[in-house]
């Protein structure tokens, strides 16, 4: 019979077409954005973890309340018992102390006179070390356009965009003035040993990169920092191990001074929280709205099917076939269709996933003047569920739409229906 | 009742509800019918013949009275056991073939035994024979679409006949042939009946039809207004 039903559907184009396309649109709607809106909050997510916030990151109770002011004078002290008494009994992170600090990058000229200068934003991190992990976890590598990476102190990246800005090259001196932690003014020349270009604008726009003991120097920051970072061995944020942690932490430290050490996780910094919800739920969101969506466009596909194959049913009737067989073949037909749809759908969603991926779309031009850390480049993201997310939807509803407009049939009476069939 | 009548009607009323009060389709219809007969309902439009049928073949259930079909009572059948006793004990024929457009002429007919859930090979030699009866061999493999009037019926016919049903119900199945199909599909009908010993039930207002019919029952307004055996000619004009 089933096989009698495969024949009607690949025969009768009415039947089968329009619904498998339009379950394919959905299916292939599903998919792709799930897979976009993943790849690109991921890599959002991912960005200001891996620049700003960590997966947890411990700041002073009082530089946590100002953190957006860089406010160095309420930065942590007494950084390497901290980092110890973190990295021993946290040692499933790995911990990392930076400094985020602003001021103004001046070039000087041959006689010294300034040439050219602006405003920079700094971050200094561990970037002298043998195998810092931090190169790996910040791309800088990768992110280099000319030059190469400090080799010692007293050298500096400087952001690309930044860079032709000022009009430096790579072996020329800056001077970066600022102030210490304790409000005197802080100036040092660092030498230009490369230009890098991380794809962010609120990076790329006027970044300078140095060794945390460079800053720490400059700033008077002897074993200080801002902050310190946490990341996760395994590479992705644990959302319900981090909250446990920091928990923990500000349960141990909490002794009522404004200087006292807090965790904070990266949901709970930048609003990423709602970000974090926002991309798990999204998948559901899209299946939920897809699902109502085509249910109702199959629901009357499905009546003007029905209505068309009135004559066909009164045959079936007349045939032996009962209301409830009638009913399972329309439910069989349409768990058929549903399939071939989302097969088709998904096949073409990850597609386009694949391909954007891949490629990615450029948005830098209306990225430039944005202070968030957004990509410059969307990507989709490719992942194992993205095979099967569609076939919810494409099933669902192909199932549900037929099911309601089969139910029509199902009421009638059986000489009623066979009436209105005029057979 | 007497159970050697493969279809037996007692005192059959059937009324629909209008509004507040109630149509009258059927009254005091008493009729018996033995295996093999060829017989006929007889009336203008709206006179009941398909609603009788309709009782017979039951798909519709009287309202007041007796209707029992091969020892069956059809007023006390599940849906599905009414469902069982059409698929395996009667044949429908309609005014218009009611062909399924995208099968073919052998899954046309093939389709009343997937019901029966037969196997590939009984279906196969059942569905030949079936079409072998009413000449139609050589269209196997066509569409409906590609059939003539008289072909189309033909099929239909082959349809009812494939599962070798008891009863034949069919309604008005002249209305869309000529003269000569319809003598052509009446003939093999007959030959049927006397062959298989198949009753033949028909719903019809046809002259040519009524020529074959060895019973004739003639309605009106719902009630039987004659009940007469005619003895039709072996081969009607």
């Amino acid at each position: 019979m089933i096989r009698f039903l495969i024949k009607g559907i690949l025969r009768d184009k009415n039947r089968s077409l329009l619904p498998v396309v339009i379950v394919s649109i959905g299916v292939l709607l599903t998919v792709f954005l799930s897979g976009y809106i993943r790849g690109v909050m991921g890599d959002m997510i991912d960005l200001t973890a891996r620049f700003q916030t960590g997966h947890l990151k411990v700041m002073s109770k009082a530089y946590a309340d100002n953190q957006d002011q860089m406010p160095n004078d309420l930065a942590l002290v007494d950084l390497s018992r901290l980092l110890q008494e973190l990295k021993q009994d946290n040692p499933k992170y790995d911990w990392k102390p930076r400094i985020h600090f602003g001021g103004l990058v001046d070039v000087p000229g041959p006689g010294g006179e300034t040439r050219s200068q602006g405003p920079g934003t700094g971050l200094a991190f561990d970037l002298l070390s043998p195998g810092s992990s931090e190169i790996d976890r910040l791309n800088i590598q990768n992110s280099l356009v000319r030059g190469a990476l400090p080799a010692t102190p007293g050298e500096a990246l400087l952001s690309e965009d930044f860079a032709q800005k000022l009009g430096v090259q790579p072996g020329e001196t800056i001077t970066f003035f600022g102030s210490t932690m304790n409000g005197a003014m802080a100036f040092r020349n660092f030498t230009v040993s490369g230009t890098v270009k991380f794809g962010s604008a609120a990076m790329d726009r006027g970044t300078l990169i140095a060794d945390l003991g460079d800053a720490q120097d400059m700033l008077d920051m002897d074993n200080s920092a801002g902050e310190i970072v946490g990341y996760h061995n395994a590479g992705a944020y644990e959302d319900e191990d981090a909250r446990s942690l920091a928990a923990h932490f500000n349960k141990n430290h909490a002794d009522g001074d404004e200087f006292e050490p807090v965790m904070q996780t990266l949901g709970q910094q930048n609003n990423m929280g709602a970000m974090l919800q926002y991309t798990d739920h999204m998948a559901a969101i899209f299946v939920g709205i897809f699902v109502f969506a085509m249910s109702l466009v199959l629901w009357n596909t499905g009546l003007l099917g029905g209505l068309r194959r009135y004559q066909e049913f009164g045959i079936r009737l007349a045939l032996g076939e009962s209301k409830g067989a009638i009913y399972r073949s329309l439910f069989t037909e349409a768990v058929i269709i549903g399939l071939l749809g989302s097969i088709a759908g998904t096949t073409f969603g990850v597609l386009f996933c694949f391909l954007l991926q891949k490629y990615g779309i450029d948005i830098s031009s209306v990225m430039q003047d944005s202070s968030m850390m957004y990509p410059n480049r969307l990507r989709a993201r490719m992942s194992l569920d993205l095979f099967v997310i569609g076939f919810i939807p494409g099933l669902f509803s192909m199932v549900l739409g037929n099911l309601l407009a089969g139910i029509g049939i199902y009421k009638r009476e059986t000489a009623q229906l066979f009436k209105e069939l005029e057979v | 009742m007497n159970s050697d009548y493969v279809i037996s009607l007692r005192n059959v009323a059937k009324h629909y509800p209008i509004g507040d009060g109630r149509f009258t389709a059927l009254q005091d219809i008493n009729l018996d019918f033995s295996q093999g007969e060829f017989s006929g309902l007889v009336g203008p439009s709206g006179s009941g013949k398909t609603t009788l049928l309709n009782i017979i073949g039951s798909l519709d259930s009287p309202s007041e009275g007796t209707a029992s079909v091969l020892g069956k009572n059809i007023a006390t059948l599940s849906h599905k056991e009414s469902a069982q006793l059409r698929n395996r004990e009667i044949g429908f024929i309609f005014q218009v073939y009611n062909l399924l457009p995208v099968y073919t002429v052998f899954e046309n007919v093939e389709f009343a035994l997937l019901l029966q859930n037969r196997s590939e090979a009984e279906r196969k030699k059942a569905v030949m024979d079936a079409l072998e009866w009413v000449g139609l061999t050589h269209l196997a493999d066509k569409k409906p679409s590609k059939l003539s009037g008289g072909e189309g019926q033909r099929v239909a016919i082959a349809r009812a006949m494939v599962k070798r049903p008891s009863i034949v119900l069919a309604d008005e199945p002249s209305a869309n042939l000529d003269a000569r199909n319809t003598h052509g599909i009446l003939q093999t009908m007959k030959d049927l009946n006397r062959e298989l010993k198949t009753t033949f039930l028909f719903s019809t207002h046809d002259e040519k039809v009524m020529q074959y019919l060895e019973r004739i029952i003639h309605l009106d307004d719902g009630r039987i207004a004659q009940d007469e055996i005619v003895h039709a000619q072996s081969t009607p004009t």
